[in-house]
Protein backbone atom coordinates (compact mmCIF):
# COMPACT_ATOMS: atom_id res chain seq x y z
CA UNK A 1 0.00 0.00 0.00
CA UNK A 2 1.11 3.37 -0.45
CA UNK A 3 0.86 7.03 1.08
CA UNK A 4 -1.62 7.69 -0.93
CA UNK A 5 -4.14 4.94 -0.46
CA UNK A 6 -3.72 5.19 3.20
CA UNK A 7 -4.61 9.35 2.60
CA UNK A 8 -7.59 8.08 0.97
CA UNK A 9 -8.45 5.67 3.08
CA UNK A 10 -7.54 7.96 6.33
CA UNK A 11 -11.02 8.49 7.74
CA UNK A 12 -12.49 4.62 6.99
CA UNK A 13 -9.26 3.46 8.58
CA UNK A 14 -9.67 5.88 11.43
CA UNK A 15 -13.52 5.43 11.39
CA UNK A 16 -13.18 1.27 11.54
CA UNK A 17 -15.04 1.41 8.69
CA UNK A 18 -12.50 -1.16 6.13
CA UNK A 19 -12.48 -4.17 5.83
CA UNK A 20 -9.73 -6.29 7.95
CA UNK A 21 -7.66 -7.11 5.28
CA UNK A 22 -7.54 -3.11 4.28
CA UNK A 23 -7.24 -2.49 8.32
CA UNK A 24 -4.06 -4.90 8.14
CA UNK A 25 -2.21 -3.15 5.47
CA UNK A 26 -2.28 0.36 6.24
CA UNK A 27 -1.47 -0.68 10.26
CA UNK A 28 1.24 -2.40 8.25
CA UNK A 29 2.02 0.38 6.19
CA UNK A 30 2.23 3.18 9.14
CA UNK A 31 5.00 0.73 11.01
CA UNK A 32 7.28 1.87 8.36
CA UNK A 33 6.46 5.23 7.24
CA UNK A 34 6.98 7.83 9.70
CA UNK A 35 5.10 10.69 7.77
CA UNK A 36 1.79 8.50 7.66
CA UNK A 37 2.55 7.49 11.54
CA UNK A 38 1.99 11.12 11.81
CA UNK A 39 -1.20 11.59 9.92
CA UNK A 40 -2.55 8.94 11.38
CA UNK A 41 -1.67 9.88 14.60
CA UNK A 42 -2.78 13.40 14.04
CA UNK A 43 -6.55 12.04 13.24
CA UNK A 44 -7.23 9.94 16.18
CA UNK A 45 -5.85 12.58 18.59
CA UNK A 46 -8.36 15.46 16.82
CA UNK A 47 -11.30 12.53 17.02
CA UNK A 48 -10.41 12.10 20.86
CA UNK A 49 -10.51 15.72 21.13
CA UNK A 50 -13.90 15.47 19.46
CA UNK A 51 -15.29 13.61 21.89
CA UNK A 52 -13.91 15.38 24.75
CA UNK A 53 -15.25 18.72 23.19
CA UNK A 54 -18.70 17.13 23.00
CA UNK A 55 -18.71 15.77 27.06
CA UNK A 56 -17.51 19.42 28.03
CA UNK A 57 -19.09 21.84 25.75
CA UNK A 58 -23.29 20.99 25.65
CA UNK A 59 -24.80 23.21 28.74
CA UNK A 60 -26.95 20.68 30.45
CA UNK A 61 -30.99 21.10 30.27
CA UNK A 62 -32.54 20.80 33.67
CA UNK A 63 -35.18 18.77 34.37
CA UNK A 64 -37.11 21.52 34.83
CA UNK A 65 -36.41 23.14 31.49
CA UNK A 66 -37.83 20.21 30.15
CA UNK A 67 -40.75 20.44 31.93
CA UNK A 68 -41.85 23.43 30.92
CA UNK A 69 -40.64 22.95 27.59
CA UNK A 70 -43.24 20.42 27.50
CA UNK A 71 -45.67 22.46 29.21
CA UNK A 72 -45.16 25.20 26.88
CA UNK A 73 -45.59 23.37 24.21
CA UNK A 74 -49.06 21.49 24.66
CA UNK A 75 -50.24 24.67 25.91
CA UNK A 76 -49.22 26.68 22.87
CA UNK A 77 -49.24 23.75 20.73
CA UNK A 78 -53.19 23.80 21.45
CA UNK A 79 -53.88 26.82 20.74
CA UNK A 80 -52.38 26.85 17.01
CA UNK A 81 -54.36 23.77 16.63
CA UNK A 82 -58.24 25.36 17.40
CA UNK A 83 -56.76 29.01 16.73
CA UNK A 84 -59.88 30.74 18.65
CA UNK A 85 -59.61 32.31 22.17
CA UNK A 86 -62.38 32.75 24.26
CA UNK A 87 -63.08 36.36 25.26
CA UNK A 88 -63.85 36.78 29.06
CA UNK A 89 -67.98 37.66 28.88
CA UNK A 90 -68.79 36.43 25.11
CA UNK A 91 -71.02 33.16 25.56
CA UNK A 92 -70.95 32.37 21.63
CA UNK A 93 -70.17 29.20 20.39
CA UNK A 94 -66.74 28.51 17.78
CA UNK A 95 -68.60 28.19 14.52
CA UNK A 96 -66.73 27.96 10.87
CA UNK A 97 -67.18 31.35 9.28
CA UNK A 98 -64.58 33.67 7.49
CA UNK A 99 -61.44 34.67 8.63
CA UNK A 100 -61.70 38.54 8.10
CA UNK A 101 -58.74 40.63 8.57
CA UNK A 102 -55.07 40.48 10.56
CA UNK A 103 -53.20 43.11 11.98
CA UNK A 104 -49.86 42.54 12.55
CA UNK A 105 -46.87 43.97 14.06
CA UNK A 106 -46.58 45.72 17.96
CA UNK A 107 -49.42 47.25 19.48
CA UNK A 108 -48.76 50.96 19.33
CA UNK A 109 -51.29 54.24 18.14
CA UNK A 110 -51.70 54.54 14.44
CA UNK A 111 -53.78 56.06 12.10
CA UNK A 112 -56.69 54.29 11.30
CA UNK A 113 -57.31 51.91 7.95
CA UNK A 114 -58.10 54.15 5.21
CA UNK A 115 -61.20 53.84 3.35
CA UNK A 116 -59.71 52.15 0.13
CA UNK A 117 -58.80 49.24 2.82
CA UNK A 118 -61.91 48.64 4.62
CA UNK A 119 -62.93 44.97 4.31
CA UNK A 120 -66.36 44.05 2.88
CA UNK A 121 -69.06 41.59 4.04
CA UNK A 122 -72.15 40.52 2.45
CA UNK A 123 -74.82 39.34 4.66
CA UNK A 124 -78.13 37.88 4.57
CA UNK A 125 -81.37 39.83 5.64
CA UNK A 126 -82.32 37.92 8.54
CA UNK A 127 -79.85 35.40 8.44
CA UNK A 128 -76.71 35.40 11.14
CA UNK A 129 -73.26 35.20 9.67
CA UNK A 130 -70.27 34.09 11.87
CA UNK A 131 -67.63 36.64 10.88
CA UNK A 132 -63.73 36.12 12.58
CA UNK A 133 -62.32 39.08 13.51
CA UNK A 134 -58.61 37.69 13.77
CA UNK A 135 -56.28 40.37 15.95
CA UNK A 136 -52.57 39.15 15.72
CA UNK A 137 -50.11 40.82 18.46
CA UNK A 138 -46.22 40.33 18.89
CA UNK A 139 -46.69 40.20 22.47
CA UNK A 140 -49.33 39.53 25.43
CA UNK A 141 -51.67 42.46 25.95
CA UNK A 142 -53.17 41.46 29.42
CA UNK A 143 -56.52 43.61 30.48
CA UNK A 144 -57.39 45.42 26.87
CA UNK A 145 -60.57 46.75 25.97
CA UNK A 146 -62.68 45.71 22.70
CA UNK A 147 -65.37 47.79 21.84
CA UNK A 148 -67.83 47.17 19.32
CA UNK A 149 -69.94 50.04 17.62
CA UNK A 150 -72.75 48.74 14.86
CA UNK A 151 -74.73 50.89 12.85
CA UNK A 152 -78.58 50.75 13.18
CA UNK A 153 -80.05 47.61 11.73
CA UNK A 154 -76.91 45.16 12.48
CA UNK A 155 -77.02 43.18 15.68
CA UNK A 156 -74.59 40.65 17.39
CA UNK A 157 -76.43 37.40 18.67
CA UNK A 158 -77.17 37.40 21.74
CA UNK A 159 -76.88 41.45 22.61
CA UNK A 160 -80.24 42.26 20.57
CA UNK A 161 -80.93 46.28 20.56
CA UNK A 162 -77.64 47.02 21.70
CA UNK A 163 -75.89 49.45 19.54
CA UNK A 164 -71.99 49.67 21.71
CA UNK A 165 -70.69 46.18 23.57
CA UNK A 166 -67.97 45.91 25.37
CA UNK A 167 -65.68 43.15 26.70
CA UNK A 168 -62.27 43.26 29.28
CA UNK A 169 -59.93 40.80 27.70
CA UNK A 170 -56.62 39.39 27.36
CA UNK A 171 -54.68 39.31 24.07
CA UNK A 172 -52.15 36.26 23.94
CA UNK A 173 -49.15 36.71 21.29
CA UNK A 174 -49.94 35.42 17.76
CA UNK A 175 -53.29 35.16 16.29
CA UNK A 176 -56.32 35.80 18.79
CA UNK A 177 -59.84 35.30 17.16
CA UNK A 178 -63.24 37.04 18.35
CA UNK A 179 -66.01 35.38 15.88
CA UNK A 180 -69.24 37.95 15.73
CA UNK A 181 -72.83 36.27 15.10
CA UNK A 182 -73.94 39.20 13.01
CA UNK A 183 -77.58 39.53 12.06
CA UNK A 184 -78.65 42.22 9.45
CA UNK A 185 -82.41 43.35 10.64
CA UNK A 186 -82.78 45.90 8.13
CA UNK A 187 -81.61 46.03 4.14
CA UNK A 188 -79.53 49.20 4.75
CA UNK A 189 -75.76 47.85 6.08
CA UNK A 190 -73.48 50.03 6.95
CA UNK A 191 -70.45 50.52 8.97
CA UNK A 192 -68.83 48.29 11.90
CA UNK A 193 -66.37 49.92 14.17
CA UNK A 194 -64.34 47.72 16.29
CA UNK A 195 -61.64 49.36 18.71
CA UNK A 196 -59.27 47.54 20.73
CA UNK A 197 -58.08 49.61 23.52
CA UNK A 198 -55.06 48.77 26.19
CA UNK A 199 -53.54 51.62 28.16
CA UNK A 200 -53.21 54.60 26.61
CA UNK A 201 -53.06 53.10 23.27
CA UNK A 202 -56.10 51.91 20.59
CA UNK A 203 -56.42 50.78 17.54
CA UNK A 204 -59.75 50.76 15.28
CA UNK A 205 -60.60 48.27 13.00
CA UNK A 206 -63.78 48.86 9.98
CA UNK A 207 -65.71 46.50 8.31
CA UNK A 208 -68.36 47.70 6.23
CA UNK A 209 -71.32 45.58 5.83
CA UNK A 210 -73.51 44.98 2.92
CA UNK A 211 -77.30 43.48 3.23
CA UNK A 212 -78.67 41.31 0.30
CA UNK B 1 -56.03 11.42 18.37
CA UNK B 2 -58.47 13.99 19.96
CA UNK B 3 -61.92 12.92 21.36
CA UNK B 4 -63.01 12.83 25.05
CA UNK B 5 -60.97 11.07 27.57
CA UNK B 6 -58.09 11.15 25.88
CA UNK B 7 -54.98 13.43 27.58
CA UNK B 8 -52.52 14.95 24.57
CA UNK B 9 -50.71 16.26 26.76
CA UNK B 10 -49.95 12.77 28.06
CA UNK B 11 -49.32 11.05 24.78
CA UNK B 12 -47.05 13.83 23.78
CA UNK B 13 -45.03 13.80 26.89
CA UNK B 14 -44.69 9.79 26.78
CA UNK B 15 -43.65 10.30 23.19
CA UNK B 16 -41.03 12.90 23.31
CA UNK B 17 -39.43 12.27 27.09
CA UNK B 18 -36.83 9.42 25.32
CA UNK B 19 -35.71 11.79 22.72
CA UNK B 20 -35.48 15.19 24.74
CA UNK B 21 -31.96 15.20 25.49
CA UNK B 22 -30.96 14.46 22.33
CA UNK B 23 -33.05 16.54 20.58
CA UNK B 24 -32.02 19.53 22.64
CA UNK B 25 -27.89 18.28 22.06
CA UNK B 26 -28.62 18.63 18.33
CA UNK B 27 -30.47 21.83 18.91
CA UNK B 28 -27.33 23.27 20.59
CA UNK B 29 -24.86 21.32 17.91
CA UNK B 30 -26.71 23.71 14.99
CA UNK B 31 -26.82 26.80 17.14
CA UNK B 32 -23.97 27.03 19.11
CA UNK B 33 -25.69 29.19 21.79
CA UNK B 34 -27.77 27.65 24.73
CA UNK B 35 -30.47 30.45 24.81
CA UNK B 36 -30.84 30.41 20.77
CA UNK B 37 -30.97 26.13 21.56
CA UNK B 38 -33.46 26.66 24.21
CA UNK B 39 -35.67 28.74 22.09
CA UNK B 40 -35.49 26.20 18.61
CA UNK B 41 -36.04 23.56 21.37
CA UNK B 42 -39.25 25.08 22.14
CA UNK B 43 -39.88 25.71 19.53
CA UNK B 44 -39.92 22.67 17.91
CA UNK B 45 -41.90 21.20 20.51
CA UNK B 46 -44.25 23.59 20.08
CA UNK B 47 -44.57 22.77 16.55
CA UNK B 48 -44.75 18.67 17.47
CA UNK B 49 -47.50 19.41 19.53
CA UNK B 50 -49.51 20.81 16.99
CA UNK B 51 -48.78 17.73 14.43
CA UNK B 52 -48.47 15.05 17.11
CA UNK B 53 -51.35 12.52 14.97
CA UNK B 54 -48.41 12.60 12.27
CA UNK B 55 -45.41 11.78 14.99
CA UNK B 56 -47.36 8.83 16.46
CA UNK B 57 -47.37 7.02 12.84
CA UNK B 58 -43.68 7.50 12.62
CA UNK B 59 -41.35 4.82 12.92
CA UNK B 60 -38.95 6.24 14.24
CA UNK B 61 -39.94 9.32 16.13
CA UNK B 62 -35.99 10.15 16.99
CA UNK B 63 -35.24 10.67 13.05
CA UNK B 64 -37.90 12.26 12.58
CA UNK B 65 -37.97 14.91 15.43
CA UNK B 66 -34.57 15.51 14.17
CA UNK B 67 -35.34 16.04 11.09
CA UNK B 68 -38.24 18.56 12.19
CA UNK B 69 -35.73 20.68 14.29
CA UNK B 70 -32.58 20.52 11.68
CA UNK B 71 -35.35 22.25 8.71
CA UNK B 72 -36.57 24.47 11.80
CA UNK B 73 -32.73 25.49 11.88
CA UNK B 74 -32.30 25.89 8.83
CA UNK B 75 -35.41 28.00 8.27
CA UNK B 76 -34.43 30.66 11.21
CA UNK B 77 -30.64 30.82 9.84
CA UNK B 78 -32.15 32.03 6.56
CA UNK B 79 -34.36 34.58 7.72
CA UNK B 80 -31.69 36.18 10.64
CA UNK B 81 -28.81 36.12 8.90
CA UNK B 82 -27.18 37.78 12.38
CA UNK B 83 -27.44 34.20 14.29
CA UNK B 84 -23.80 33.76 12.86
CA UNK B 85 -22.53 36.84 15.13
CA UNK B 86 -23.85 35.77 17.88
CA UNK B 87 -22.88 31.88 18.34
CA UNK B 88 -19.08 33.76 17.58
CA UNK B 89 -19.45 36.22 20.27
CA UNK B 90 -20.58 33.43 22.79
CA UNK B 91 -17.58 31.15 22.36
CA UNK B 92 -16.19 30.92 25.47
CA UNK B 93 -16.33 27.51 27.60
CA UNK B 94 -18.38 28.00 30.46
CA UNK B 95 -17.32 27.56 34.01
CA UNK B 96 -18.67 23.92 34.89
CA UNK B 97 -16.79 22.68 32.27
CA UNK B 98 -13.77 23.94 33.91
CA UNK B 99 -14.86 21.82 37.02
CA UNK B 100 -15.92 18.85 35.31
CA UNK B 101 -12.14 18.66 33.82
CA UNK B 102 -10.39 19.16 37.39
CA UNK B 103 -11.48 15.77 38.71
CA UNK B 104 -8.29 14.60 37.04
CA UNK B 105 -5.32 14.36 39.02
CA UNK B 106 -2.56 16.05 37.18
CA UNK B 107 -3.42 19.56 36.32
CA UNK B 108 -1.03 20.49 34.23
CA UNK B 109 -2.15 17.65 32.01
CA UNK B 110 -6.08 19.31 32.30
CA UNK B 111 -4.84 22.75 31.45
CA UNK B 112 -3.48 21.72 28.49
CA UNK B 113 -6.32 19.25 27.53
CA UNK B 114 -8.58 22.51 27.96
CA UNK B 115 -6.56 24.73 26.08
CA UNK B 116 -6.69 22.03 23.31
CA UNK B 117 -10.50 22.19 23.85
CA UNK B 118 -10.36 25.76 23.31
CA UNK B 119 -8.23 25.63 20.10
CA UNK B 120 -10.29 23.35 18.73
CA UNK B 121 -13.32 25.48 19.16
CA UNK B 122 -11.74 28.08 17.33
CA UNK B 123 -11.05 26.13 14.92
CA UNK B 124 -14.61 24.91 14.51
CA UNK B 125 -15.56 28.77 14.12
CA UNK B 126 -13.38 28.37 11.10
CA UNK B 127 -15.16 25.98 9.39
CA UNK B 128 -18.21 26.41 6.79
CA UNK B 129 -21.67 25.61 8.20
CA UNK B 130 -22.08 22.73 6.52
CA UNK B 131 -18.80 20.97 7.55
CA UNK B 132 -19.05 22.02 11.28
CA UNK B 133 -22.12 20.13 11.36
CA UNK B 134 -21.15 17.35 9.74
CA UNK B 135 -18.13 16.90 12.27
CA UNK B 136 -19.94 17.51 15.21
CA UNK B 137 -23.03 15.67 14.44
CA UNK B 138 -20.86 12.76 13.20
CA UNK B 139 -17.38 12.67 15.45
CA UNK B 140 -18.78 14.44 18.63
CA UNK B 141 -22.41 13.43 18.92
CA UNK B 142 -21.78 9.94 17.38
CA UNK B 143 -24.63 10.24 14.62
CA UNK B 144 -24.10 7.68 11.87
CA UNK B 145 -23.99 8.42 7.93
CA UNK B 146 -27.58 7.30 7.97
CA UNK B 147 -28.86 9.30 10.51
CA UNK B 148 -26.74 12.67 9.08
CA UNK B 149 -28.20 11.84 5.69
CA UNK B 150 -31.85 11.30 7.02
CA UNK B 151 -31.47 14.60 8.79
CA UNK B 152 -29.93 16.77 6.08
CA UNK B 153 -31.75 15.10 3.01
CA UNK B 154 -27.92 15.18 1.62
CA UNK B 155 -26.26 12.24 -0.47
CA UNK B 156 -24.43 9.87 1.68
CA UNK B 157 -21.35 10.62 -0.96
CA UNK B 158 -21.76 14.09 -0.20
CA UNK B 159 -21.83 13.91 3.79
CA UNK B 160 -19.03 11.95 3.91
CA UNK B 161 -16.84 13.68 1.41
CA UNK B 162 -18.21 17.25 3.93
CA UNK B 163 -16.64 15.14 6.70
CA UNK B 164 -13.40 14.13 5.18
CA UNK B 165 -12.84 17.96 4.30
CA UNK B 166 -13.93 18.89 7.40
CA UNK B 167 -11.19 16.59 9.21
CA UNK B 168 -8.38 17.75 7.10
CA UNK B 169 -9.52 21.04 7.48
CA UNK B 170 -9.56 21.25 11.28
CA UNK B 171 -6.38 18.76 11.30
CA UNK B 172 -4.66 21.64 9.75
CA UNK B 173 -5.41 24.38 11.58
CA UNK B 174 -4.87 22.36 14.97
CA UNK B 175 -1.13 22.16 13.48
CA UNK B 176 -1.23 25.37 12.75
CA UNK B 177 -2.15 26.45 16.08
CA UNK B 178 0.57 24.04 17.83
CA UNK B 179 -2.07 21.48 18.74
CA UNK B 180 -0.91 18.90 16.43
CA UNK B 181 2.85 18.44 15.63
CA UNK B 182 4.30 16.83 12.47
CA UNK B 183 3.22 16.89 8.86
Amino acid sequence: MDCKTVNDTLDDYIDGALSTADTSTVSEHITHCGDCRSIVNAARKLQDLLKAYGDTDVPTATAAFYDSALLNASRNGTRAQHRYLWLKGFGSAVAAGMALWIVSGLFFKTPEVPAAAIPVVTLALEEAHTINLVFSSSIDLVDATLTVILPTGIEIAGFEGQRKISWETSLTAGRNVLPLRLIATSPQGGEILATLRHGDDDRSFRLQVKVI
Amino acid sequence: MSGAGINQSEVFERVLRPHMERLYRLAFRLTRNKSEAEDLFQDVLTKTFGQLDDLLTVRDAGSWLNRVLYNRFIDNKRRYARQRLVTVAEANLPQQSIEALAGNSDPVRDIERLENIMRLKSALDLLSDEHRTVILLHDTEGYKLSEIQKLTGDPIGTIKSRLHRARARLRELLQESGTFSGS
